[in-house]
């Protein structure tokens, strides 16, 4: 079966209910060429069950296709953000963090302050920059622990990197400070040539897109304050 | 000397930064970041330079007396040892 994520033509030897009822609205049958395809053997299998005794098959499928889809991401423009990305007014707003800090949480009192507003992806969207150098992100069938993904390309407001505080306040960073946090939540291939093109979707990403650090904690100011930080201005 | 194989010098949002990859990323998963006189040094270094010859480098490059020029070197050097960047020989 093939699939368009995130604009690449994707097939995908799908088995299990899980990844198969996640990508059901990425099918596609269109004419394009098939950009990437991942085929994950019995062997594959096995030997991670055997590494990760408290996996299953479906975990296994979902979690190593996906590893295997943002790893090809890096040869079209792409990255994965480890981030929850939300949709508000037509614009996607990413919040990333390490594990447990309280991305997916962060965006959930988005959900309830901003009427309208959806997840785009909940844990890994992806970033692509189209031809025109506008940056997006994408939702993708793998996102994460939850299933909270929609098939859109959304246009980039902002970046933000999260943090727990006990007050809710947010300031812009420059780029060069963002970069520790940003290569931290990405897939940093172990081959050179990879390397270099995450490096350089990465440059061309922060020359384009804002990045901000918010200090937040669960109220539901937490998303009024990283709104009126983020939102673009008016044109 | 020489960098240690495996880590690469780039330019990532108007900043120098090295990262492993290769078998150097699984013990390093890190980000150095430099400064100007720093990303030339590492430059010169991932080549194999010796010492006497990156500083007869550095003193026709940059506007330094030779003082100044080994401070900085040494400065490098110390830091990149310590952070075990560097094949000796």
């Amino acid at each position: 079966m093939r699939y368009n994520i995130a604009g690449i033509i994707v097939d995908m030897n799908v088995r299990f209910p899980r990844l198969g009822s996640q990508s059901r609205d990425y099918e596609y049958d269109g004419e394009r060429e098939t950009n990437v395809k991942i085929r994950l053997s019995e062997q594959f299998y096995n030997d991670r069950l055997e590494e990760n005794p408290h996996l299953d098959y479906e975990m296994i499928e979902y979690i190593w296709m996906g590893s295997e889809f943002y790893n090809a991401l890096i040869h079209f423009n792409g990255m994965l953000l480890h981030s929850s990305c939300i949709v508000y007014e037509n614009k996607a707003y990413l919040f990333s963090a390490p594990c447990g800090t309280g991305k997916s949480t962060h965006t959930q009192l988005w959900l309830k302050r901003f009427p309208g507003s959806y997840i785009l992806n909940d844990d890994k969207p992806a970033i692509r920059i189209n031809n025109d150098g506008t940056v997006y992100a994408f939702g993708t069938p793998f996102s994460g622990k939850t299933n909270q993904n929609v098939n859109k390309a959304v246009p980039i407001a902002g970046i933000c990197i999260l943090e727990r505080d006990t007050t809710n306040h947010i300031e812009s960073v420059t780029p060069d400070d963002a970069l520790f946090n940003i290569l931290n939540q990405t897939v940093r291939p172990p081959q050179e040539d990879c390397m270099d093109m995450v490096l350089q979707t990465l440059d061309k990403v922060l020359g384009k897109v804002p990045v901000y650090r918010l200090y937040c904690n669960m109220d539901l100011e937490a998303a009024e304050v990283s709104y009126n930080g983020m939102k673009p201005d008016d044109e | 000397m020489k960098t240690k194989k495996g880590f690469m010098l780039r330019s990532v949002a108007g900043r120098h930064v090295v990262v492993a990859v290769g078998k150097a990323s699984i013990e390093f998963n890190g980000l150095i970041t430099l400064n100007d006189t720093g990303a030339y040094i590492w430059e010169k270094l991932s080549n194999g330079i010796t010492y006497d010859e990156l500083l007869k480098d550095m003193l026709s490059d940059y506007e330094v007396d030779e003082k100044t020029a080994r401070e900085g070197i040494d400065g490098f050097l110390a830091t990149a040892r310590e952070a075990n960047l560097l094949d000796e020989d």
